[in-house]
């Protein structure tokens, strides 16, 4: 029996079905785990935290909340702890920024310049910061600037030191710099490898000694890649607090190294005053949201102008 | 670059000099372990069991064992990053593959929220998980950790489906298959570089996870080595070596990976943050 | 297997503001091939995926005997297709690239066993049915292709450039072959191809496109003797005929050059065909050989006559040299007439 007929016996009468050829079934199942994700986790927190901040929900009022309006938003401009979070939070960015993209681009320049297995060794190395689990990173710091005997750093230089303590701006940005170097460090690496071999060659025939040719031919060709690492990384420093909470837990003493994304996260979530205050908190991490969203709309319009979205070649479902 | 410049002995060296800190580290985390006590670099006793009584000595101090923190641990690195691989391909492959409306501002979307900070939305997604009735349970925590990482998880999926040829796609259609089976038989074999770097991506990051437990979890029960590590700097005297101890039973499986997979992650790390 | 009848009415298929597919009008009978021939970008390889359901129509319907299925999905229409990259499957080894359609349709392993290497066997490939893709020649690999398409005996064949991925060599015996394979087979089968050879010697019919349109739906003999339009007559036949634009009165002027035609036509610009074999070096019309090319058994001479440059396909043996003169002729039963729209005009 040819298999024809045969599958019209099994169907039992109708061989056919009637698929639904532009069906949106297909695409829908397929969409479903992550747009039900996306929408408990990112839209509905989104919705969420603004909402909340126009509340007055804390500890003491958990049980029956009222609106509050732009009060939390008026508490937050009245405080005068806000303008040290400011600055703590612009000093915080600026310097940890700068470390980033700067020991990004010396280590990718380096470890071009030598020959590439060392290369490769290096940048490994330069990336065990970054997958170290943080508990255990900040561990190894707290351990290193200990007091004496334990604080190597201590014993070196015979400062009897609890150093993170005496020194938590320098502690925090190294920190964090050690972990977002090799973001910068990565990227580099990529765009100095995608240079022609060309442009090189023309600046040896040229007579340029290493530095000109770095500064001919490789930063130029790098400004999208540093623009890019820029934003990036603006953006996540400003949002990122893990490693601070860990190092200093925004102290010594009263918001020392307290940043904003920390504040709003100490207000909302311990109980560090006694008082829970999520509506505050969320207050402050609605800032956070928007700015987020400005810059990843920015982001996204500069640096993914080239992602066009061409049709599928299959038109049925 | 392609030309070796003559004195590039001189950027070894400076090279070995910054990279100095990160072999300070490792190294004494590795003494500090092993040895009973040592100040600085300079063991000051034999090598000691002491640190390691964590291992054997059930709960210290009221703590969880430091097995149920692995176990937790392992739990919610794998489901994470089973969880993240899956959505993940299936979202992307429906955006990079299929015609659907919206699809263009289903993938604009996806872009954004990767650049999106995700850590901004803790306080709310506290609030939505007592909703939920998952505060306080590792399920809940997976299902959060696993959907911050989605946008990029999307993103990366659909780099490796679009490199996928149209005509072997349509000639499994016409041999019979359907959308469905074209994607679990063709489609998701064909990517498997992607599903791979992407599975350790999340592997790695889930692993290393603070934040989300710390602010999501409390019993004891459900901690994972993070907190499990992180219970130990609130004593009073700050035992250094047990935490070293700890801290390199807890990072050993990146430590490993890393020895045994350079080059592998180099490839993540660049191919996943495509500028 | 047996031959299906397709039936296209009215196909349109637009992409956006694009007109890939004007208006199609089709009809194969049971067991024939036809072939799809025309440049690139003439629509030819969208009917085809329009016949395999890939594409949906923009308007009109497809007919498989008397059933309407432009509305089934690709997997309910029964169509055995190979793609002009082949598209195996790289991961599968052959005999598992061949099984794949018999196997969605979850039929017992030992009937799969059986007919894979059946058509194996049909194809020549036994040998290799245990290797993947990318470790057979793209000869085998085109042959698995058929392999597949043809496993679960279609009611349809369709073949999209089969042949344009193969070494020369190899396509002259893989045309006959496939050609030999279609006929035992009796199936239905499209074949698209942009080689003109390819499509008059392996098919029953052969439709011209251009442009989205079609130019001619004919055999291959019709097209060769009585083209529709000067496309089809400037793209069928090698090398392609020469085609002169003048006018017409009395007899067709092209410049300096008269030749004499058939009465009983209207007056007006058109053109003019003869193609190069048919041209004979005995005539009225001066010319001078400029370029000789020796082909083996014959030889292409270009000529300028009375300004107008023609070519002309004689025996090796004894053929003009460049430079020489003589009179070329135009046989009144080779011409070819066509009007200012190209369309041919009966003689």
């Amino acid at each position: 029996m040819s298999l024809k007929a045969e599958a019209a016996t099994e169907k039992g009468g109708t061989a056919e079905r009637h698929r639904k050829m532009r069906g949106y079934g297909a695409p829908l199942l397929f969409l479903l785990p992550a747009s039900i994700l996306i929408l408990l986790f990112f839209i509905i927190p989104v919705i969420t935290t603004v909402v909340l901040s126009l509340t007055d929900i804390s500890t003491l009022t958990f049980r029956n909340p009222s609106w509050a309006g732009l009060e939390n938003y008026r508490r937050l401009f009245n405080d005068p702890f806000i303008p040290k979070i400011l600055g703590n939070t612009a000093r915080y960015l600026v310097l940890t920024l700068l470390f980033n993209v700067t020991m990004g681009l010396v280590l990718a320049i380096l470890t071009s310049l030598i020959p590439e297995r060392w290369g490769d060794n290096f940048r490994a190395l330069w990336l065990v910061p970054r997958i170290m689990p943080p508990v255990v990173y900040v561990f190894v710091w707290q351990g290193l600037l200990a007091r004496a005997p334990f604080g190597l750093i201590s014993d070196l230089s015979g400062i009897n030191k609890g150093w993170i303590t005496a020194a938590p701006w320098t502690t925090i940005i190294l920190a964090n710099g050690f972990v977002g170097a090799s973001f910068g460090m990565l990227l580099f690496t990529s765009a100095i490898r995608a240079i022609p071999r060309d442009l090189f060659y023309a600046s040896a025939v040229d007579g340029a000694s290493t530095w000109q040719t770095v500064r001919r031919v490789v930063l130029p060709l790098l400004r999208w890649p540093i623009l890019f690492v820029t934003v990036y990384q603006t953006l996540s420093l400003l949002t990122s607090f893990e490693y601070i909470l860990l190092l200093t837990n925004g102290g010594p003493g009263l918001f020392k190294t307290t940043v904003w994304s920390l504040h709003a996260y100490k207000i909302a979530l311990s109980n560090y005053f006694g008082n829970v205050e999520f509506a505050l908190g969320a207050a402050m991490a609605t800032f956070l949201v928007f700015i987020g969203v400005a810059l990843s709309l920015i982001y996204m319009r500069v640096f993914n102008f080239n992602e066009l979205v061409s049709e599928p070649k299959i038109e049925v479902n | 670059m392609p030309i070796l410049p003559p004195r590039w002995r001189i950027f070894l060296i400076t090279l070995g000099i910054i990279a100095l800190p990160i072999v300070i580290g490792l190294v004494w985390i590795l003494l500090t372990a092993l040895f009973d006590r040592v100040h600085g670099l300079i063991p000051q006793a034999g090598l000691g069991r002491e640190n390691w009584r964590f291992l054997w000595q059930g709960s210290l101090s009221g703590r969880p064992t430091i097995w149920v923190a692995l176990l937790n641990s392992l739990l919610f690195s794998a489901t994470v990053a089973l969880i993240e691989v899956l959505v993940s391909a299936m979202a992307a492959y429906a955006i990079a593959r299929m015609r659907f409306p919206l699809r263009r501002a289903y993938l604009g979307f996806a872009l954004m929220l990767h650049a999106f900070p995700a850590i901004s939305l803790i306080i709310a997604i506290f609030f939505i998980l007592r909703l939920l009735g998952l505060f306080d349970t590792l399920i809940g925590v997976i299902l959060v950790k696993a959907s911050l990482e989605l946008p990029l998880g999307i993103w990366l999926m659909k780099g490796f489906f679009d490199n996928l040829s149209w005509e072997m796609e349509m000639a499994a259609l016409v041999d019979g298959a359907s959308r469905w089976t074209v994607f679990w038989r063709i489609a998701l074999p064909l990517v498997r570089p992607g599903i791979l770097a992407l599975g350790t991506f999340a592997l790695l990051s889930a692993w290393g996870e603070f934040i989300l437990p710390f602010t999501l979890i409390v019993s004891g029960r459900s901690w994972t080595l993070a907190l499990y590590l992180q219970s130990f700097t609130s004593e009073a005297f700050v035992d250094f070596g047990l935490m070293a101890a700890v801290g390199l039973f807890y990072a050993l499986p990146v430590i490993l990976f890393f020895l045994l997979g350079q080059r592998y992650l180099l490839n993540i790390y660049s191919g996943g943050v495509k500028g | 297997m047996r031959g299906v009848t397709v039936r296209l009415e009215g196909l349109v298929k637009h992409f956006g503001k694009v007109q890939a597919l004007k208006t199609l009008d089709l009809e194969m009978k049971p067991g024939e091939m036809v072939a799809f021939l025309g440049p690139s970008g003439c629509g030819k390889t969208t009917t085809l995926l329009l016949i395999a359901g890939i594409y949906r129509a923009t308007a009109g319907e497809i007919h498989f005997d008397d059933k309407r299925i432009d509305h089934l999905h690709p997997r309910d229409r029964d169509v055995g297709m190979v793609f002009q990259s082949y598209a195996l499957y790289p991961h599968l080894n052959l005999f598992e690239n061949i099984a794949f359609p018999l196997r969605l349709k979850r039929r017992p392993n030992r009937e799969i066993r059986e007919k894979v290497e059946q058509t194996a066997e049909l194809l020549g490939i036994t040998e290799q049915l245990h290797r993947r893709p990318a470790m057979v020649s793209g000869g085998q690999q085109q042959r698995a292709a058929l392999a597949r398409a043809l496993v679960k005996e279609p009611q349809l064949l369709l073949l999209d450039e089969p042949l344009s991925n193969l070494d020369a060599l190899i396509r002259l015996s893989a045309r006959g072959e496939i050609r030999r394979l279609q006929q035992e087979l009796g199936i239905t089968s499209i074949l698209v191809t942009h080689d003109q050879a390819e499509a008059l010697a392996m098919s029953n019919r052969v439709t011209v496109f251009s442009v989205g349109e079609v130019q001619q739906f004919a055999t291959p003999a019709e097209l060769y003797a009585r083209p529709a339009n000067t496309f089809v007559a400037g793209f069928v036949g090698f090398p392609p005929m020469n085609l002169l634009e003048g006018s017409f009165n009395g007899d067709f002027q092209a410049g300096e050059l008269k030749i004499a035609v058939p009465e009983g036509h209207p007056g007006g610009p058109g053109f003019l065909g003869i193609r190069p074999e048919d041209v004979r070096l005995d005539g009225e019309v001066p010319a001078q050989v400029l370029l000789v090319e020796p082909l083996g058994k014959d030889a292409l001479l270009t000529f300028e006559a009375r300004g107008a440059l023609l070519k002309a396909l004689v025996p090796q043996e004894g053929h003009p040299a460049p430079g020489e003169t003589l009179t070329i002729g135009f046989p009144r039963e080779r011409i070819h007439l066509f009007d200012s729209q190209g369309k041919r005009l009966p003689n």
